[in-house]
């Protein structure tokens, strides 16, 4: 009976961190899901696995292996802009997030901030009619407005030095097909 | 221990974790600072005006139609509807194009992350009007520049995604320009009308899926109230096709795919069951050459697809490798002529259709990737005339009668056969001077090892069904050519294959660029090597000329690449480039 009890609140007390700890860290318990476990490629995971400093700067490599400041979806405003926040943060040399999603082809709006102490930055972005360029300078906030017509990925940089190879080469990744007039007259046909 | 005090311990340890992921979230806040800084176009930091006079306001059909008739201009994409690639003007001539040096370049070296890294170039023909150059290059770039002192007016960019599908390389052959319009196709098949004065969109349209493997490359070509282009990707599996659109709304006139469906015309040289028609290839990367008087566009068309697996597709697979005839109005086919039926050799049809009158009849020429030099009666179709204008050749032979009988196709085992995938002349043009009334022609003298590799077809992924591996030993010459008996008049030998557009001159001129980056002018009549001049990288583009004020020009852009491995392998290494050079007599 006791012996019950024991293994019952133990289970319980488990149960409760889990729960917490999902709320507290949604991201770790996402990764969890059935759909990503299944994609989870071993050459992947070993990168982190064995070099865990290619995420840091001078550890592993030199600098910090681009695209992995995480990923963040632009959302959607009532004016149609999507809208993502990109900062700089101190002594890292990275864009967070280093991967912005637009769900589908259209103009985004980056609210850039630098954070970071060590150094000025700026920021280059893919936009139709030209690139768009904005000054960073140390605790300082910027705004990029960028129109991007075509599903698919695109790369955005910090000009300065090389803070691209360092680490802050970023994409935008655009969701999303062409316009249904623009497709070939033929029936449906298998995707990879 | 009891219960309860296990109770507490279990409380106190989801505080301290709520405790430290509240931290870690506070750190991770962002700082507020005052919004000071705003993108710019990075175009506004340089030394462009901003702005173009207003020159393309009065360009219409009818301007284009006498594009001769204005020589001080290049108004069209070939210099006139014909695709002669002829300037009659004649200040710069066999007798002084020794002192012919650069008058001023353009650079642009831009930075940063393209789709096909390695196969970018600088291919444009650039428009001239009134004293403004129009230029595209690679990666959905567009320019108006000073045609006198090479200043830039404006710049247009089209962002094309990274992961664009391309079979062959990120270029564009350029702009066209027409009641102040610049029109401009970009590697995603986007077709963009741009405001001549400043450079920015008046109006857009998708014409092609990138997720099917659709690109575009071709300069559009205005006739009548319509701008033309078709698409490219026949190395994908597309369904290729031309379209048409309203020149001041965008409005999508008409579409005509290049294979038929069954029942149609031609219909019946695809198998009657199965999917390979609807992956049939047939695409159209090359501009239309137009008579206004039969009122026809001559479109090539493309390698059928898979390129090499030519079990898939039993039958002549039409209109691909072939000159279609359409009514510019509604894109309806008045005739066809297959260069390569069944074509197994990535042979495609795409290659210019020059329009010449001779003797009273009108003709159409055409020097084939297959080796073969064409030459049609352009109202209706009927061969006149086919002759080989290569020495390597052996996959088959085409009879004076028009007879095409196949001697060397792919096999498993894999087997050389001439010319290579890149044709005994590439897409870069031929020109004729009505003046000494020849045809030259840049060709390539190379062989292939081609192999069939059947594959199962999957969207966007290639879809060769083999490949053909140009092999090392390759070369090229300039040839002219009498198109009234077929025979070569001269040939100036060049040891790597010459894959740039010619361009002849009333001065009896003819220039030609070289892969190891020399600008060679020739005499039209002997061949003779006149002038040279290094520019530094190699030659994959559409030479021009015109002039301002009484000044004579020859503007050429020069960038090294495209389809390099295809053409001439043993070139990959050529310096890469990004100028666009003009030269003038002192
Ligand atoms: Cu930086």
């Amino acid at each position: 009976m006791r012996r019950r009890v024991v293994v019952l609140a133990v289970l319980a007390a488990i149960l409760s961190v889990v729960a917490v700890a999902a709320v507290i860290f949604p991201d770790y318990f996402r990764l969890l899901r059935p759909s990503v476990l299944k994609q989870l490629d071993p050459r992947v995971v070993k990168l982190v696995n064995e070099l865990p400093g290619v995420d840091r700067q001078n550890q592993e490599l030199l600098g910090r292996l681009f695209a992995l400041g995480g990923l963040a979806e632009a959302k959607e405003g009532p004016d149609g802009v999507m809208r993502v926040d990109v900062r700089a943060p101190k002594g890292e040399l990275i864009w967070e997030p280093a991967i912005i999603v637009m769900p589908r082809s259209g103009e985004l709006e980056v609210d850039l901030s630098n954070d970071d102490p060590y150094v000025h930055h700026a920021a280059i972005f893919p936009s139709n009619g030209d690139k768009q360029f904005v000054m960073l300078p140390i605790h300082s906030r910027g705004r990029a407005r960028v129109t991007l017509d075509s599903p698919g990925y695109y790369w955005f940089d910090c000009p300065v030095g090389n803070h691209g190879g360092r680490g802050m080469l970023g994409l935008i990744l655009v969701r999303g097909d062409v316009p249904a007039e623009a497709r070939l007259d033929r029936p449906e046909q298998p995707r990879p | 221990m009891g219960p309860d005090r296990r109770r507490r311990s279990v409380r106190v340890g989801l505080c301290l974790l709520l405790a430290a992921g509240v931290l870690v979230a506070c750190s991770e806040e962002r700082r507020d600072y005052p919004l000071t800084e705003q993108g710019r176009d990075l175009g506004s930091l340089s030394g462009a005006a901003g702005s173009a006079p207003p020159v393309a306001a009065g360009v219409n059909f009818e301007r284009i139609l006498r594009a001769r008739a204005e020589p001080q201009n290049w108004l069209t994409y070939y210099g006139a509807y014909d695709g002669q690639r002829y300037s009659s003007l004649d200040q710069i001539s066999t007798g002084n194009v020794r002192d012919l040096r650069p008058a001023w370049t353009f650079q642009f070296g831009e930075f940063g992350i393209k789709a096909g890294e390695a196969t970018y170039s600088f291919e444009a023909a650039p428009i001239v009007v009134d004293g403004v150059m129009y230029a595209t290059a690679w990666d959905g770039w567009a320019f108006a520049l000073n045609a006198e002192t090479g200043q830039e007016l404006w710049r247009y960019k089209h962002e094309i995604p990274v992961d664009t599908p391309l079979c062959c390389g990120n270029v564009n052959r350029g702009p066209a320009v027409a009641n102040g319009k610049v029109f401009v196709t970009t590697p995603n098949a986007h077709l963009v009308a741009l405001d001549a004065v400043n450079g920015r969109p008046v109006w857009k349209q998708v014409f092609g899926d990138v997720r099917a493997g659709e690109s575009a490359t071709l300069a559009p070509v205005v006739v009548k109230n319509l701008v033309v282009v078709g698409t490219s990707g026949a190395e994908f599996g597309i369904l290729g096709h031309i379209d048409a659109y309203d020149l001041e709304t965008g409005r999508r006139v008409w579409r005509r795919y290049n294979i038929p469906k069954p029942g149609e015309p031609g219909g019946e040289t695809w198998p009657e069951k199965g999917e390979a028609r609807n992956r049939g290839g047939g695409s159209a990367w090359i501009t239309a050459t137009y008579d206004p008087e039969l009122d026809l566009m001559y479109w090539g068309t493309g390698n059928p697809s898979p390129d090499f697996d030519g079990s898939v597709r039993p039958g002549a697979n039409l209109y691909t490798s072939s000159v279609v005839a359409i009514d510019p109005d509604d894109g309806a086919q008045r005739w066809h002529y297959q260069w390569t039926p069944h074509d197994l050799w990535d042979y495609d049809g795409n290659n210019e259709n020059i329009l010449v009158d001779l003797d009273g009849r009108k003709l159409l020429a055409h020097f084939d990737k297959n080796g073969y030099f064409f030459v049609l009666d352009r109202t209706n179709g009927q061969l006149v005339r086919v002759a080989p204008f290569v020495e390597r050749l052996d996959w088959g032979e085409i009879d004076p009668s028009g007879k095409v009988s196949p001697r060397k196709v792919p096999t498993r085992e894999g087997v050389d056969i001439c010319p290579g995938p890149a044709g005994g002349k590439e897409w870069t043009h031929a020109a004729y001077s009505p003046k000494t009334r020849l045809f030259y022609v840049p060709t390539i003298e190379s062989c292939a090892n081609y192999r069939v590799e059947p594959v199962e077809f999957k969207e966007g992924l290639p879809y060769y069904g083999g490949e053909a591996n140009t092999l090392p030993d390759h070369w090229g010459a300039v040839r002219a050519f009498d198109p009234s008996t077929g025979r070569e008049v001269w040939e100036w030998r060049n040891d790597k294959p010459m894959v740039a557009s010619v361009l002849a001159t009333g001065g009896d001129l003819v220039f030609a660029g070289e892969p190891t980056g020399e600008l060679n002018a020739y005499n039209a009549r002997s061949g003779e090597l006149l002038w040279q001049h290094q520019t530094g990288s190699g030659h994959h583009s559409n030479p021009v000329s015109y002039s301002v004020k009484g000044k004579q020009y020859i503007a050429v852009p020069v960038g090294w690449g495209g389809w390099v491995k295809g053409f001439a392998p043993g070139t990959l290494g050529v310096p890469r480039g990004a100028a666009l050079m003009v030269f003038a007599l002192p």
